[in-house]
């Protein structure tokens, strides 16, 4: 008799007991699953900030590695420097200029060089007490006194606009080729002498006339400007060279 | 004094963003010249003489902040702007594209201004300028036509909130 009871009554125990079973999933499962998406939305927070995280380290890693390039080159030059940030471009397409943080307050003049590790960026066209506008070598006006660093063959670097320059007054009878480094000349006064300029990219001797042309890619990146240095002071003369005045002047 | 003070602090701003934001790299290209869409704003809807003076000073900072030495935005600008005065009621200018083309001819003008006057007052010779014309001009006149329809609705909009008086309805004078 009890077994007849417990067979006829243990299957509504059991369906009684898969439903509270799953009804308890469906609960827990409802339960879990707001707790996971909660976990989800506080993971997706860290994630997001733990990427912000990161790229501001390597964004300072990269600017690190920037400055120190910026640091040794620095200590290559022979002048006094003034390491400025780059504030600003031209507002119009014409002409190609940048602001940079540094100005009259600082030291800074109008005509001063103004150069970074990879070469000549340019020089200062205005100044105000904490601001200047550096004029880019690209620009039509701007020209600078320069030397073919294989043949030393002088020549003017003038700007091309778009991030290229041309050689004038390049004489037809010198031998350059695409690939010849330019630097600075060192006279006119503003650049120290050897700072690279650019790579000569096209020479073309057709037409007439005692010059040749030839077109210049700058060594310095225009669109990737960051942190730049003004030369403050040309450096002094060789001490062989000041020996010489005095014996001259005397 | 409110209608001089927001306009400069405007023409600041949008200078500002111009020589920031609007010259990265990836958009240097179409960077459109949000100067001369404020400059012709101000040109038909501002009165002639505070309106030139205003568009002056935003000509002549454009200048401080180029390398352009002989002043030719303080120049073009007050001349866009007296051409936009003398047009402003010969023009429809309430529809998108009306406003896009009167801003793009515009621009155009001024590129080939700008280009006359570079050529005229540099004593070198500046060989490469003319190809500039079609390669960095005229998608930038482009850029600015189409962002100018835009521009000119939220500065309309801006003007009637800030300039109404009360009793003279909405952007009374």
């Amino acid at each position: 008799m009890d077994g007849l009871l417990m067979e006829i009554s243990s299957p509504f125990q059991k369906g009684s007991t898969s439903v509270i079973n799953k009804i308890k999933g469906v609960w827990e499962g409802y339960l879990f699953l707001v707790h996971l998406h909660k976990e989800n939305e506080q993971l997706k927070k860290r994630m997001a900030d733990l990427q912000r995280e990161n790229d501001q380290m390597r964004e300072m890693v990269l600017s690190h590695e920037r400055l120190r390039k910026l640091l040794q080159f620095r200590e290559t030059l022979s002048s006094t420097v003034i390491a400025a940030e780059m504030v600003g471009r031209d507002p119009s397409s014409w002409f190609k200029s940048v602001t940079i943080n540094k100005g009259e307050k600082d030291g800074v003049r109008k005509g001063m060089a103004v150069i970074s590790s990879e070469g000549v960026i340019g020089q200062i066209l205005k100044t105000a007490p904490s601001h200047s506008v550096v004029l880019l070598i690209t620009d039509y006006n701007s020209a600078i006194d320069s030397i073919i660093q294989r043949t030393r063959a002088k020549a003017i670097v003038e700007g091309g606009g778009e991030n290229r320059c041309q050689l004038k007054y390049l004489l037809r009878a010198e031998d350059v080729v695409p690939g010849d480094k330019v630097i600075t000349s060192g006279l006119g006064g503003n650049f120290p002498k050897g700072l690279m300029i650019g790579e000569i990219r096209k020479v073309d001797k057709k037409g007439h006339g005692i010059f040749q042309y030839a077109e210049l890619v700058p060594s310095v990146d225009f669109t990737r400007l960051e942190e730049v240095l003004v030369i403050k002071e040309s450096p002094p003369p060789p001490a062989e060279e000041k020996v010489k005045k005095v014996k001259k002047a005397k | 004094m409110k209608r001089i003070l927001i306009p400069v602090f405007l023409g600041v701003l949008f200078l500002t963003l111009q020589t920031t934001w609007l010259a990265l790299p990836f958009i240097r290209w179409i960077r459109p010249d949000i100067v001369l869409v404020l400059t012709l704003y101000l040109g038909i809807s501002s009165p002639p003489i505070s309106g030139g003076v205003l568009v002056f000073f935003l000509g002549y900072l454009m200048d401080l902040f180029s390398g352009n030495g002989f002043g030719l935005y303080a120049f073009s600008r007050p001349f866009l702007f007296y051409c936009a005065q003398l047009l402003k009621d010969r023009i429809y200018l309430e529809s998108f594209p009306s406003r896009s083309l009167f801003v793009f001819l515009f621009a155009l003008a001024e590129g080939l201004t700008l280009l006359i006057l570079l050529k005229a007052l540099n004593p070198e010779h500046l060989p490469n300028l003319y190809p500039l014309f079609f390669t960095v001009f005229l998608p930038q006149s482009l850029s600015t036509a189409l962002l100018s329809s835009v521009l000119f609705s939220l500065l309309k909009k801006g003007s009637s909130l800030l300039y109404a008086e009360p009793g003279t309805g909405i952007g009374g004078k």
